[in-house]
C-alpha cells in the first residue's frame, strides 16, 4: 500500500474535520426557533466568509511581501490565497443567496454584507484574470500585488460605504441575535475546521505554484523568437 | 527635479496633445447625449420624480464616461513607448501618473461642465454649487483609480473587459457617497455635509495609495 | 574606466529564454555595435543595457554604479532610443523636445542645438506626424542626446534613417561612449570598432572589423 504524502494527510484530516463539523451542525446544534431548519446554513455560511478574508490577507501580505523584497515565494502565497480565497467567496456567496432566498423570498439584497462579498469576489477575480492574461514574470507580480492590495483595502470601505448608506435607506436586515452557547460552540468549531481547509488548500496549491515555476525553468530549451512590429515600408 | 513641474508638463503636453487631435472628445460628447436621451425616454420622468431619477442618470454618464476617458490615457501602444521615454528621465513616476491623472480629469471635467447644466435644463432638477463640489470630489477619488488600473491593465490581455471589472469594485464607495451628496443637492431628504465629508476622506486615501502604487505600476 | 560592465545578462520572458547569460565590457568612449537576427536578443540586451528593463538575473554596472539600485542617478547617463520612438504626433518636433527638456530638467536652449544637430532645423514646428520616417528617427535621436548623456544606446537607428545615416550618427557618437544594435554590417564596421554578435540570445562574442562570410 502506498504511503500518503504530506499533502494527502493534510488533506484527510481537514476533510476530516469538515465532516465532524457538519455532524456538529446538523446533530450537536439546535434548530433556530425563527427561521427554521435553513439556518443551519449560517455555520457555513459565515465561517466560508472568515476563512475567504483570511486567504484575502494572505494575497495583501504576500503582494506587499513580494513589492518590498522580491521574494517569489511572497507571490506564490499570494497567487494560492488568490484562488482560494475565490473558492470560500463562491461558497459564501451562493449560501447565502439561498438562505436569502428562503428567509425575505429574495435572492438578492443590496446590504452592506452582500453587497462587500460580491465586491471581494469581483475584485480577486479580477486579481486571477490579471494574472492569467499578462506575461508570467516580475512585472505580473507586481502589477497583481497592487490589484492584491486596492482589493483588500477596498472591501471594508465598501462594507462601511453600504452601512453608511442604509442607515439612510433602511431595508432588511439580517438580525443578528445573541447565540446560545450550543449555537455558539458550534459556529465557533465549524469556523476553525473551515479555515483549517483553507490553510491546507492554500498550502497545497503553494506547492502547485512553486512546481508550475519551476517547470517553466526547466522545459524551455532556449528558443523564441521575440515578435516585433513588421519593419515599416520605405 | 521639481515633481509638481514634471506633473504640470505632462499634463499640458496630454491636453495639447488631445487638442489638437480631439480624438476623445466625440467619445465622451457621446456619453453626455446619450444619457439625456436615455433618461427621458428609459425612465417615465416627471416634475416629482425627477430629483430621484438624475441623480442615477447622472452617474451613469459619469462612470461610463470616466471609463473612456482613464481608460485612454494609457492605451494607445504608442503611448507604451512613449511612456518609456518618459520614464527614462529622471521625472519621477509618480509625477508622471499624477500629470496623465490630471489631464484626464480635466477632460472628464469638461464632459461634467456640460452634462450637469444640461441635466438641469432637461430634466428640471435644481443646479447649484452644492451640486458641483460633490461631482468634483468624487472625480479626483475616480481619476486617481482610474487611471492608476488603466495604467495596470496597459499591459494585460483583454484590457477593456478587465479595467471596468477592476476599477468599479473601487468606485462604489464614491458612487454611494457621492450618490448621496447629489441628492442632497436636489432636494431630496439625506445629509449632504455627511457625504461631503465621506467623498473627502476617500479621496484622501485613495489619492494616497495610489501615488504610492504609481511606481509599481509605471516602472519596470 | 569601464563605462559598462555586464555579467551573466538573463531575461526570460515567462518560459522564453530572451538572452542567456550575456557578458560585455565596454570602455568609456568605445562603441560597439551588437549584430544579430530578428529574436536574437538585441533589443532586450539594449534595454537592460539602458535600465528600462530589469533582466531576470545577471550584473549590470554603469560609470561604476550599480545599475539596478541607482536607476535614477544613471538616467542623466543614459540616452536611449527604442526601436519604436514613441514620439507624439499632434505635437511639433520643437514641442516634443521641449516637452523632454522639461522633464530632463535641462535649460529649453537645448532644443535649438539638437535640432540644428540631427539637421531638422527646418521642420522644427512641423507635426511628428508630419514628418517622414527618416526625420522621425532623427527627432528620437535629438531627443536622447538633449540632456547630453554619456552613453547613447540606439536600438536599429539605421533602420529608418535616410542615406547619409552613418555621419548623422557618427556625428552624434563622436565623444561619446555607444552601442548601437543593427543588421547592417557595413554600418557596423564603418561606426564601430567592436562589435558582438548575438545568436538566439547567447553571445557569440566580440570581434574587431568583423567579417561576414556566407
Amino acid at each position: 500500500m502506498n504511503k500518503l504524502n504530506r499533502f494527502e494527510k493534510a488533506s484527510v484530516g481537514a476533510v476530516a474535520l469538515m465532516l465532524l463539523a457538519g455532524g456538529a451542525i446538523f446533530f450537536y446544534a439546535p434548530t433556530d426557533f425563527l427561521q427554521g431548519p435553513v439556518q443551519r446554513i449560517f455555520y457555513l455560511h459565515v465561517s466560508s466568509a472568515i476563512a475567504a478574508y483570511g486567504c484575502f490577507a494572505v494575497v495583501l501580505l504576500g503582494g506587499a511581501i513580494f513589492l518590498r523584497t522580491e521574494n517569489y515565494a511572497a507571490d506564490r502565497w499570494a497567487r494560492a490565497g488568490a484562488l482560494v480565497g475565490v473558492v470560500f467567496t463562491t461558497v459564501t456567496l451562493v449560501m447565502g443567496m439561498l438562505w436569502a432566498k428562503k428567509v425575505w423570498g429574495a435572492f438578492w439584497v443590496w446590504d452592506a454584507r452582500l453587497t462587500s462579498t460580491l465586491v471581494l469576489w469581483i475584485i480577486y477575480a479580477g486579481y486571477l484574470l490579471v494574472r492569467r492574461l499578462t506575461e508570467p514574470g516580475r512585472q505580473a507580480a507586481r502589477l497583481a500585488a497592487v490589484v492584491g492590495i486596492f482589493g483588500f483595502v477596498d472591501v471594508p470601505v465598501v462594507h462601511f460605504s453600504v452601512t453608511w448608506w442604509v442607515t439612510h435607506h433602511p431595508g432588511p436586515v439580517i438580525i443578528n441575535d445573541a447565540l446560545p452557547a450550543q449555537m455558539l460552540a458550534t459556529f465557533l468549531f465549524t469556523m476553525l475546521c473551515t479555515i483549517v481547509l483553507a490553510a491546507v488548500m492554500i498550502t497545497i496549491r503553494y506547492r502547485i505554484e512553486t512546481l508550475m515555476d519551476m517547470k517553466q525553468l526547466i522545459a524551455g530549451p532556449v528558443h523564441v523568437v521575440i515578435t516585433r512590429e513588421p519593419e515599416p515600408v520605405q | 527635479m521639481n515633481p509638481f513641474r514634471a506633473a504640470i508638463a505632462v499634463a499640458r503636453k496630454d491636453l495639447v496633445s488631445e487638442w489638437r487631435t480631439r480624438e476623445m472628445v466625440p467619445a465622451l460628447a457621446q456619453f453626455v447625449v446619450l444619457a439625456l436621451l436615455i433618461g427621458n425616454f428609459g425612465f417615465q420622468i416627471d416634475s416629482r420624480n425627477a430629483p430621484s431619477i438624475a441623480p442615477g442618470i447622472l452617474w451613469l454618464a459619469l462612470v461610463f464616461a470616466g471609463l473612456i476617458a482613464f481608460g485612454r490615457t494609457f492605451a494607445a501602444e504608442r503611448e507604451q513607448s512613449s511612456l518609456e521615454a518618459m520614464l527614462m528621465t529622471p521625472a519621477s513616476p509618480v509625477a508622471i501618473f499624477a500629470g496623465k491623472a490630471l489631464a484626464a480629469s480635466v477632460l472628464l471635467i469638461l464632459c461634467e461642465v456640460v452634462l450637469l447644466p444640461a441635466l438641469s435644463l432637461f430634466f428640471g432638477t435644481p443646479f447649484s454649487g452644492d451640486l458641483v463640489v460633490a461631482v468634483l470630489l468624487a472625480t479626483i477619488g475616480m481619476a486617481s483609480l482610474g487611471c492608476l488600473f488603466a495604467a495596470i491593465v496597459a499591459r494585460v490581455r483583454a484590457r477593456e473587459l478587465l479595467l471596468p471589472l477592476l476599477t468599479l469594485p473601487l468606485w462604489i464607495p464614491f458612487i454611494v457617497a457621492g450618490g448621496q451628496a447629489v441628492q442632497s443637492a436636489m432636494g431630496l431628504p439625506g445629509s449632504y455635509d455627511q457625504a461631503i465629508g465621506l467623498l473627502i476622506d476617500f479621496d484622501i486615501l485613495f489619492v494616497v495609495l495610489t501615488s504610492l502604487a504609481a511606481r509599481f505600476v509605471l516602472d519596470e | 574606466m569601464s563605462m559598462v560592465v555586464a555579467n551573466g545578462l538573463t531575461h526570460r520572458f515567462g518560459p522564453e529564454i530572451a538572452l542567456d547569460s550575456v557578458d560585455l565590457v565596454l570602455d568609456t568612449g568605445e562603441h560597439m555595435a551588437v549584430l544579430g537576427d530578428n529574436g536574437a536578443g538585441k533589443t532586450t540586451l539594449l534595454r537592460i543595457l539602458a535600465t528600462a528593463l530589469r533582466p531576470t538575473s545577471g550584473r549590470l554596472e554603469i560609470a561604476g554604479l550599480d545599475a539596478f539600485r541607482e536607476r535614477r542617478r544613471l538616467r542623466h547617463y543614459i540616452g536611449y532610443v527604442a526601436h519604436n520612438p514613441g514620439l507624439y504626433p499632434a505635437l511639433s518636433a520643437a514641442e516634443n523636445l521641449e516637452f523632454f527638456c522639461d522633464l530632463q530638467d535641462v535649460s529649453r536652449s537645448r532644443v535649438a542645438e539638437a535640432l540644428e544637430t540631427l539637421g531638422l532645423a527646418s521642420v522644427a514646428h512641423r507635426r511628428a506626424s508630419l514628418l517622414s520616417r527618416g526625420m522621425q528617427q532623427r527627432l528620437a535621436i535629438a531627443r536622447a542626446i538633449l540632456h547630453e548623456p554619456r552613453l547613447l544606446i540606439f536600438d536599429e537607428p539605421d533602420a529608418s534613417l535616410d542615406a547619409d545615416a552613418a555621419d548623422v550618427l557618427g556625428h552624434v557618437m563622436k565623444g561619446r561612449t555607444a552601442v548601437i544594435a543593427t543588421h547592417d554590417h557595413a554600418l557596423a564596421n564603418r561606426l564601430c570598432p567592436r562589435t558582438l554578435v548575438l545568436r538566439h540570445g547567447r553571445s557569440l562574442g566580440t570581434a574587431t572589423h568583423l567579417r561576414v562570410v556566407r
